[in-house]
């Protein structure tokens, strides 16, 4: 801002953290600032965060002085509860149409006590929602291959991510009330498990088909002509690679690199390996299965 | 028979003679490679039919068969090495095996047909060792797998295994090890090319009640496998090399992390493990002393990140693996915040050779930056693919032209990608690069574990760049916002120039973004991850320019920038490709040369595969 004459005003549409330094920024620098929120007040999502990143710094303690000192700043005008309707003209000279919801209370007299919250009789869905937490239900066939699983891992304190492998052997993908019966017992909170789950390639978090088709996309597959090979799979099975079809016959998967790369392009069909694949092979291959299934069927 | 403890150096030595006693009364050993590569082509069958052929002939007793790891030499297998003739067999199906054992193992008649033909000048050759893949390496590392059956520890004992062991247990000290592998100047194979001998000092000299050792056979560049092959074909090997590291670090338990797609790895890891433990190579009072130490297998579960040391760790922790901030470096505050040295699989391997053999020997192979030898896996368009092992320092040219047998079907070499999606791409006119870390740093690529992929003249440099981000887009953890956001941003650019929608100002947007990236990531995946797109911008400028002024792929790849057509001069009028065309696009009669409507042609590529007389034309 090395303007000498600093007029006019500014939007922020937006007041997260960022939308909040922007309007501070902008505000020290002599500008009218709106700030704009479309909910009942700013502050974003930041406050729903533990730490931050790089500095691993509690985001409350970053946020709590930008809060108040945008509430307090004499060139901010802070407007909730809106939504911009539309926005025409160009830089210098916009003109913004702001639609404000009613607030219902009076924001000059209220001073934020909460008891009014408290002693309302319908009250509001909080924002974050948590589910009620109950033990998931399991058969006992499932609980007799889950304790098998467990038992030796409870001995030694073993990993989490070879129990995943092994769930993931065991039921071929990882079953939702699976993962919260491992939590439980394995005494992991469950967003940790899914953090783990949703980080590997390796682990599906959706019932898999009965047949898997890896394709491998390392790059010496790449170049050998791997994603034609991907693309007539997913024509011929109508589905997208990490997929299952909806008759859950088949799973199209890709696979970073196999290291067979002599054959490539290499797609692996049910733990076989077929080597230099063609595209009239794969076309073949995906055939051969489906036939395989109508006569199972017919018989 | 139930105490197999080996209790001292001395008694290492009498078993190792009784064992090469045994295997010199085996008066011939035919080897087959059963590297994960040979085993899709299917060679335990083969091996199964030969043990069956010997069996059947009362000749088990003369001759033995042994599933060795991998020889390297993936393009023709299953590989079949007769032993000690040395006559080598390619392509070997099970059928075969009734003759060879008749006429070569029996009767030492050479079977021409089955003999490894020179690409270029047709001449058979019979003994693997003339054969020019091999001619031109150099197998200290690697030699062993072709020899050695890996779920066997006495074939490694036999060939000088745990030797090196033995020789640092009775009487070096720890500090002496050391100084020899910082003579030896051992640089770290994964990649960036630390010092092995001083990270161990590192190590060493923390202070810590426990430390650890890790084995990092993450190997999550696509296109690599030398980790894997090493591990699966002489497991020993490696657990020798982390055994006279933990005796020089002062580290008590080690780790070996794998991926997990790769099963034979994992398996023949954990054959070894438990065989070193029974003969007391691992565990308490190794051969006698008071050195103690012992391993376990950690398995990975499909992430590129988790190569990276600080997420590996995190990895085996049961940690999400996402990179932190260095320092505190492993060697002082590691696994479990204890010092930890993690070195790559080809790293470990190579200290035996080096304590066996002394560092001047090793230092005397190589480069003045760059000692000993180097796996490459030699991939892609290359008539010869598999592992390579050279010594440092050989040309880009000897290695692709020489060891690779050239670009398959006569085609123009265009460019050479190493290291993997951290690498870069090296052009033609810098195939007489004398491969070392130092140049292919300056080259604008890095050593990384080891890849080496071929690009022909059919290879589009701007897909190839697309390509990496594809998968860095999905590999990165999404921690650094700078990583996370600035390769999606370059990738949607790369997606936009391939489409044939690029503008001439991205070239400039995507150099901006990718130095933003490299400048503001913390780990090595997002500093690095720029490099595919400034090495293909810095040398192959003029295909990003040809996609984006002229709306043309060079290279015939990207979809939206090419057509089918058939040339109607070529075609013979087969019918062939109006069958394979799902979408019925070609039409015409029997004899007659045939058309393709473009606007029908969803350009699947199916019509140029199946044709064989090349008169179907990408533009």
């Amino acid at each position: 801002m090395n303007n000498e004459h600093t007029i006019g005003s500014v939007l922020v549409v937006g007041g997260g953290i960022g939308g909040m330094q922007s309007a501070l920024d902008l505000a020290e620098a002599g500008f009218k600032v709106y700030l704009v929120d479309s909910s009942p007040a700013i502050g974003g999502t930041m406050a729903a965060l533990d730490k931050t990143f790089p500095t691993n710094d509690c985001s409350m303690c970053i946020m709590s002085p930008k809060l108040v000192e945008c509430g307090r700043h004499r060139n901010i005008e802070i407007i909730t509860l809106a939504d911009v309707k539309s926005c025409e003209g160009e830089p210098g000279q916009f003109k913004v149409r702001v639609e404000q919801l009613p607030r219902f209370v009076d924001a000059e007299k209220c001073t934020g006590c909460g008891l009014c919250v408290a002693n309302c009789p319908v009250r509001n869905t909080p924002h974050f929602e948590q589910k009620a937490y109950s033990p998931p239900d399991l058969t006992d066939e499932e609980r007799q291959k889950i304790d098998a699983i467990l038992e030796p891992h409870r001995k030694n304190g073993g990993s989490i991510v070879s129990i995943l492998q092994e769930i993931h052997d065991t039921f071929n993908y990882l079953p939702e009330h699976i993962l919260n019966h491992v939590a439980l017992a394995m005494d992991i909170p469950p967003s940790r498990i899914y953090n783990i789950v949703t980080f590997y390639k390796a682990f599906s978090l959706k019932p898999r088909g009965r047949h898997i088709i890896t394709v491998c996309i390392g790059t010496a597959c790449h170049v050998r002509g791997a994603p034609r090979i991907l693309e007539e799979l997913e024509r011929a099975l109508d589905i997208k690679a990490g997929e299952t079809s909806e008759d859950r016959q088949f799973t199209l998967e890709t696979v970073a690199c196999l290291g067979a790369c002599a054959l490539g392009p290499i797609v692996v069909s049910n733990g076989e390996y077929k080597g230099n694949m063609t595209i009239v092979k794969s076309a073949k291959l995906i055939s051969t299965f489906k036939q395989m299934e109508e006569r199972a069927v017919n018989e | 028979m139930s105490d197999k403890k080996i209790r001292s150096s001395s008694q290492l030595k009498t078993l190792r003679e009784k064992h090469r006693d045994r295997q010199d009364s085996v008066k011939q050993w035919v080897t087959v490679c059963g590297g994960t590569g040979c085993r899709a082509y299917g060679c335990l069958k083969v091996s199964g039919a030969l043990q069956d052929e010997i069996k059947s002939r009362g000749l088990d007793k003369e001759i033995q068969v042994r599933v060795t790891g991998c020889h390297g030499f993936c393009e023709r297998g299953p590989l079949v090495v007769i032993q000690p003739s040395g006559v080598l067999y390619q392509k070997v199906k099970p059928g075969e095996v009734k003759e060879i054992v008749e006429e070569t193992v029996i009767g030492s008649r050479v079977l021409d047909r089955l003999l490894y033909k020179h690409p270029t000048s047709g001449e058979k050759i019979i003994l693997e060792k003339e054969v020019p893949f091999y001619q031109k390496q150099k197998r200290l590392i690697f030699g062993m797998n072709g020899l050695i059956d890996p779920t066997r520890i006495e074939d490694y004992i036999a060939n000088d295994g745990y030797e090196a062991l033995a020789r640092i247990l009775s009487g070096s000290k720890p500090e002496d090890v050391i100084s020899l592998i910082k003579k030896a100047n051992l640089r770290g194979r994964g990649g960036a090319g630390f010092p092995t001998g001083i990270k161990w000092e590192f190590c060493r000299a923390s202070a810590g009640d426990v430390k650890y050792l890790i084995c990092n056979c993450d190997e999550g560049d696509p296109g690599a496998y030398m980790d894997r092959s090493l591990l699966e074909g002489n497991p020993h090997l490696v657990i020798e090399g982390m055994l006279i590291g933990a005796y020089a670090t002062g580290a008590s338990k080690g780790y070996i992390y794998v991926r997990t797609e790769y099963p034979l790895a994992v398996l023949n890891a954990s054959i070894a493990i438990e065989q070193a433990q029974e003969r007391g190579f691992l565990g308490d009072n190794i051969l006698g002393s008071d050195f103690s130490f012992d391993l376990e297998i950690s398995k990975g579960a499909g992430a590129f990140v988790s190569g990276e040391e600080t997420a590996l760790i995190a990895a085996i922790e049961g940690r999400p693996p996402e990179p932190e901030v260095r320092p505190p470096y492993p060697v002082e505050s590691g696994l479990y915040q204890k010092p930890t040295n993690i070195n790559n699989v080809e790293t470990w391997a190579n200290v035996p050779w080096i304590v066996r053999n002394g560092a001047e020997a090793y230092a005397a192979i190589g480069t003045d930056g760059s000692k000993g030898t180097k796996i490459f896996s030699l991939v892609g368009k290359i008539n010869n693919t598999g592992l390579v092992e050279v010594p440092m320092g050989m040309s880009l040219r000897e290695i692709i032209y020489d060891i690779g047998g050239g670009i398959p079907d006569g085609r123009e070499f265009k460019a050479v990608q190493t290291g993997g999606p951290s690498g870069g791409c090296i052009p033609k006119d810098l195939l007489d690069l004398p491969i070392d870390y130092e140049s292919l740093l300056e080259a604008g690529s890095m050593m990384g574990s080891g890849g080496m992929i071929v690009m022909d003249e059919n290879t589009c440099m701007v897909d190839v760049a697309r390509y990496f981000l594809e998968f860095l887009r999905g590999e990165s953890c999404g921690k650094c916002t700078s990583c996370r956001e600035g390769i999606i941003a370059m990738h949607d650019i790369l997606i936009k120039i391939c489409a044939g929608r690029g503008e001439p100002a991205d070239l400039d947007l995507l150099g901006e973004i990718a130095e933003a990236v490299k400048a503001a990531s913390l780990c090595g995946l997002g500093t690095t991850a720029p490099q595919p797109v400034l090495s293909t911008l810095r040398y192959f400028r003029n295909e990003y320019e040809a996609h984006i002024n002229d709306r043309r792929c060079p290279g015939g790849v990207c979809k939206e920038l090419i057509t089918y057509r058939i040339d109607p001069n070529a075609c013979t009028g087969c019918m062939v490709c109006v069958r394979s065309c799902s979408v019925k696009a070609i039409s015409g009669e029997k004899k007659q040369p045939h058309t393709l409507n473009a606007e029908l042609c969803i350009k699947c590529g199916a019509c140029r595969e199946v044709c064989k007389f090349d008169a179907v034309i990408v533009e």
